[in-house]
């Protein structure tokens, strides 16, 4: 067998990867669904919501698991969303 | 069926004298100082072969081999315008090619000479029966001298070998492989799977037994394999398809991309913009890398690489761009694709390497389960500076040094219950070197070696040992049974038998590393297939010869190096490494090897194109192309165990030196008298023939009652020669060839089972003794299992009535 990794790294606490604060604004969506569909780490799903122009905007499944690559603020043809990093200076 | 005296139609070329002259044979018979003659009666011998059809002079003499011996030949050659030379002496394996050298000398073509074994096949196992070991002696020179009637003059095959090798592994053996071979002058390809080369001893932090610095002693030969002119380093590469034979292979290597260019200075600006992350490999998980990054410091090449199944860019879609920007030199590009490069090549290095074992199926060792429990090789990474911990030694539980440590050996190893049977040959020494350095650091850890037996058994190994013993390390025999952890600490406890004080043992310590063994790489198999070679029932490759050609393996050009071939230190990989190179560079800096004439020649309007010989041909020699009904044989990827000629239904394929009607005229005069007394005995040349030859030097004495037909491969025999045989009254038929697995021709002794059992079927069918007919696999080394199993057919000649007898003649010839 080739080495298995099974271990959690013993850095892993360590290790530094920028969290993420997603902000959505809802009423400018008009729910193309780009971004939900884009998103590398699936971060993001529908809503069951409505907003002003009666479409159900994204919303946020996990914000951990964002990787703050910045795509679905670079795909939304509304700008309605943008993911800025969390100042994690207090902790997170 | 043709009569054994009819010309054959093997001739290629005309040599002196010409084939279809009369046939003048020339015997001589040995004494082999008493060796023979203390058993045989060789004047005797030598009488009755004169009085043998075609033959023209006989003679006897003490030493044959000898220079006088040789000259005897060579006079006669010319004197008495002999065609043909039987020599009754010793093994073929022995001395055929000084006598074959000795025709050619006096200008016979070497493939006119054939040789009775009457040493080790009859005086050396028939001590006390003189009468009827000369009578043996006699039917062994018949059988001789009607095959040599039949011999036709070959000429040896010259193939062309490209002048560039191809390695396969990039780890210690491969590197050294490749820098010995591109020094000498000839180009390399040197693939590796990895991004990097470097293999295993780049994850070693010290060597045994002199403690140099892995990494320190493997890096400069790292990077003069990166930077030198005559080697191109294809890694992240795989060997996906190998075609052709010796000097001429076509390589067809994947080169996956990296979607780094060679731009990249390795500044490693990248790495921390990176947002996704992953545990590295190369420090076996105890660290995290990132999608983008570089095994070791070291790398060769240096250029970093982007791991695509964690990299959020997928599909050619670019969502994450941060490495991009972080790159001054514009060295990213995904827009990458996966090559596919196509390599000429003469030879191949196949260093692919070994894996380590898992320990997690050992459930009382608790690997996986108790964090404290790691393996050798993560000791390497935790004890290495460049590692994961600086080179604090460090338990994962909760980092801290620990007070005490043990080690257990033999995980994995030298057990048929848990992992493999073997001993994996570094683990004793990389512990005692292990227990050092955490003594060299922390010289007050108590140290504790649980093992079986210390093996050291190389250049300063003991001192080593010795020194670890001074040093208070406490070895104890005795693996422990189980470990226990302690849920709060999580220390551990060892328990088991002390056998040396016969007491048990109890044993509290803050961590313990598993000496895991050496095992075939996963996917060896892959390699295994695209190069034909053949494994141990360990899974190694296996060599050509365990002692004298341990660097080659049965198919030409190919060689081995490294723990591929079997578990080794370094020292010992560097230097089969080096013989490797030279193996090929010998080849190579021949420009062209000849090939022995064994190669089936092909009868054209005899062939129907039917493709069976293709299929059972172990070295995809035989190109059959049914639609254009064509047939061609690749005489340079035959290795010429004629497993095809058996196969073919047409006889379109003649094995040339190993002809159908050469050997009817062998089983012709094996059974010419007292057919009704005698075993039949095919026997391959490799295992069985030289398991008899074996029985012969060790004496074991056996019923005189069998003669020998030699074939290349058990796979030469057709089922028409057991018939033969039994249709001319033999009581019973022997095919003995190399244990499966083990056949020098890869897989053709498969092809020889399967025909006995269908020729037992057959036999039961017809209402015969299916018991007449045996199958035995005799390795080279079983000269007591040849002798048993002719012990064992005597009972069967014994017991075999007239009326069965011809019975048989009757049936077969009917079927």
């Amino acid at each position: 067998m080739p080495v298995r990794l099974w271990r959690k790294p013993l850095d892993a606490e360590k290790i530094k990867v920028p969290k993420a604060e997603i902000h959505i604004i809802k009423d400018r969506c008009k729910g193309c669904g780009f971004c939900i569909e884009f998103c590398p780490k699936e971060v993001l799903e529908t809503s069951d919501e409505f907003n002003q122009k009666g479409v159900h905007p994204p919303k946020v499944k996990d914000e951990n698991m964002c990787a703050l690559c910045g795509f679905c603020e670079a795909v939304c043809p509304d700008f309605a969303i943008f993911a800025i990093e969390k100042d994690c200076k207090g902790g997170c | 069926m043709t009569s054994a005296q009819e010309p054959e139609e093997t001739a290629t070329q005309p040599s002196r004298p010409t084939p279809d002259d009369e046939v003048r044979i020339g015997v001589y018979v040995c004494h082999c100082g008493l060796n023979i003659a203390g058993t045989v009666n060789c004047e005797e011998v030598a009488h009755f072969a004169a009085a043998l059809p075609n033959v023209v002079i006989s003679k006897d003499n003490r030493y044959t081999c000898s220079d006088q011996g040789q000259e005897l030949i060579k006079n006669d050659i010319q004197e008495h315008k002999l065609n043909r030379v039987v020599v009754a002496s010793c093994s073929p394996r022995l001395h055929e090619a000084t006598f074959r050298n000795a025709c050619e000398e006096a200008g016979l073509n070497r493939y006119l000479f054939e040789m009775a074994n009457i040493r080790e096949h009859c005086s050396w196992v028939h001590l006390h029966e003189k009468e009827k070991a000369t009578e043996k002696a006699k039917d062994l020179v018949r059988m001789a001298v009607a095959k040599a009637t039949l011999l036709q003059p070959q000429i040896e095959n010259e193939v062309p070998i490209a002048r560039k090798a191809l390695i396969i592994g990039g780890g210690v053996a491969g590197i050294q492989a490749a820098l010995d071979l591109a020094d000498t002058g000839y180009h390399v390809y040197l693939v590796e799977k990895d991004p990097s080369i470097g293999g295993r001893m780049a994850q070693i932090d010290k060597t045994f037994p002199t403690m140099d610095c892995s990494i320190c002693i493997l890096a400069p030969k790292m990077s003069d394999a990166g930077r030198h002119p005559n080697i191109e380093l294809l890694t992240n590469s795989e060997v996906q398809d190998v075609q052709g034979y010796i000097g001429n292979f076509k390589v067809k290597v994947l080169k996956k991309p990296r979607y780094v260019t060679e731009e990249c200075t390795a500044c490693g600006d990248c790495v921390p913009a990176c947002p996704v992350t992953a545990p590295n490999e190369f420090d076996v998980g105890l660290v995290t890398r990132r999608a983008i990054y570089t095994p070791l410091a070291q790398a060769v090449p240096s250029t970093y690489i982007i791991d695509k199944s964690i990299c959020l860019n997928k599909d050619n879609i670019i969502t994450c761009d941060k490495c991009i920007k972080a790159c001054e030199r514009g060295a990213i590009d995904f827009e990458m694709k996966p090559k596919t490069v196509e390599l000429d090549v003469g030879t191949i290095i196949v260093a692919t390497g070994a894996d380590v074992y898992d320990p997690a199926s050992l459930a009382q060792y608790g690997y996986t389960r108790y964090p404290n429990v790691i393996t050798s090789l993560e000791f390497e990474r935790l004890i290495n500076a460049g590692g994961p911990s600086g080179g604090r030694l460090i338990r994962p539980s909760d980092l801290q040094v620990p007070d005490t440590v043990a080690f257990v050996q033999c995980v994995g190893s030298r057990s048929e219950r848990s992992g493999h049977l073997y001993c994996s040959n570094v683990c004793c020494m990389n512990t005692i070197k292990d227990s050092l350095l955490i003594k060299e650091h922390w010289p007050d850890t108590q140290i504790y070696v649980f093992y079986v037996d210390i093996r050291a058994y190389g250049k300063g190994f003991e001192e080593l040992y010795k020194r670890a013993r001074n040093a208070g390390v406490v070895f104890i025999r005795g693996l422990p049974a189980e470990i226990i952890e302690e849920k709060k600490t999580n220390d551990l406890w060892l328990l088991g038998e002390n056998t040396l004080e016969k007491q048990l043992y109890k044993v509290n310590v803050d961590m313990v590393i598993l000496s895991v063994g050496i095992e075939p790489k996963q996917d060896s198999e892959v390699i295994q297939r695209l190069f034909n070679l053949s494994k141990t029932s360990d899974g190694f490759f296996m060599e050509a010869h365990p002692k004298l050609r341990p660097v080659d393996t049965p198919t030409g050009g190919v060689f081995l190096a490294g723990c591929a071939e079997a578990p080794k230190d370094i020292k010992d990989s560097v230097t089969q490494a080096s013989a490797a190179a030279a193996r090929a560079g010998i080849l190579m800096a021949k420009g062209k090897v000849t090939v022995e004439a064994v190669t089936p020649k092909l009868i054209e309007q005899n062939c129907q194109s039917c493709g069976l010989c293709a299929r059972v041909c172990p070295y995809n020699a035989i190109l059959v192309d049914k639609e254009l009904k064509t047939t061609e044989v690749i005489e340079a990827a035959c290795a010429g165990c004629g497993t095809c000629g058996a196969e073919c239904p047409f006889d379109a394929l003649v094995m040339r030196h190993f002809t159908d009607n050469q050997i009817y005229a062998q089983i012709d005069a094996a059974t010419e008298r007292d057919a009704d007394k005698k075993i039949v005995a095919f026997c391959c040349n490799w295992c069985s023939y030289a398991g008899a030859d074996f029985a012969g030097v060790s004496r074991t004495q056996y019923p005189t009652s069998v003669r020998i037909i030699r074939t290349m491969c058990s796979g030469r025999v057709a089922p028409k020669f057991v018939e033969h045989a039994f249709a001319r009254g033999a009581a019973a038929v022997l095919v003995a060839g190399c244990h499966l697995g083990d056949c020098h021709y890869i897989n053709a002794n498969h092809q020889t089972k399967r025909r006995v059992e269908k020729l037992w079927k057959k036999l039961e069918r017809l209402g015969l003794n299916k018991d007449r007919l045996q199958l035995a696999w005799i390795s080279a080394a079983e000269g007591e299992k040849f002798a048993s199993t002719i012990k064992e057919m005597q009972n069967i000649v014994e017991t075999v009535t007239r009326e069965e007898l011809e019975n048989t003649k009757k049936l077969l010839r009917e079927n």
